[in-house]
């Protein structure tokens, strides 16, 4: 047990719970941005466990929820297209904490690792995991309906 | 095909060639030199298809 696996575990029992929560309940606009922003708040924790227990492998799974994550947002952003348009979820704020979070986990992980090919990869993850929330926050918000008609 | 449409056209198979090499060289566990010739290889495969993705996209 250290600081990493300390702050891991807190942002997996109150940030992943929480999303839990919120996507077991409520209404639908509740549950889509809580499905979202679990991805914001899991992969995080992955790459701080992997800090935690000092296996760089550990990171490969936060890189392909990162990468995944806001895909499978997406896919439901264009499911419930219809249902979303009559009643469009708005969160900015929480999305950008969860957002604000993932870039502050990845920049202290990067000064503690130093410059090396296992920074370029936290990097990439940090990168897929921010913009993929942003945009996939922007589409469940009306993006995908809003190009369809237009 | 003229050739400056040609020149163009290699300069972006090049372009997203370095990118996706850069992206294989970050994200293998340690370089050695099969990583690096497989890794070349694919990019090569996926500079071609993400060129020829862009000029499905943006109608040319």
């Amino acid at each position: 047990m250290n600081g990493w696996t300390v702050a891991a575990t807190a942002a997996l029992a109150g940030g992943v719970g929480a999303t839990v929560w919120g996507v077991a309940t409520g209404p639908l606009r509740r549950r889509v941005v809580a499905q979202n922003l679990s991805t914001s708040l899991a992969c995080p924790s992955l790459l701080l466990l992997a800090q935690g227990y000092d296996r760089p492998s550990y990171v490969d799974p936060a890189l392909v929820l990162a990468l995944l994550g806001p895909v499978g947002t997406l896919v439901f952003a264009r499911l419930l297209a219809e249902d979303l348009e009559k009643d469009p979820p708005k969160a900015p704020w929480l999305t950008y904490a969860a957002s604000g979070f993932g870039a502050v986990v990845v920049l202290v992980l990067c000064v503690v690792g130093g410059p090396d090919r296992a920074m370029g990869k936290l990097l990439v993850t940090g990168a897929l995991l921010v913009g993929g929330n942003l945009i996939a926050s922007r589409a469940l918000a009306g993006g995908i309906a809003g190009s369809r008609h237009g | 095909m003229n050739r400056r449409a040609a020149l163009s056209g290699a300069l972006e198979v090049l372009a997203w060639w370095a990118a996706l090499m850069a992206l294989w060289l970050v994200l293998i566990s340690a370089p050695a030199t099969l990583e690096l010739v497989v890794g070349a290889a694919a990019a090569l495969v996926g500079a071609l298809a993400a060129g020829g993705a862009r000029r499905a996209v943006s109608g040319r």
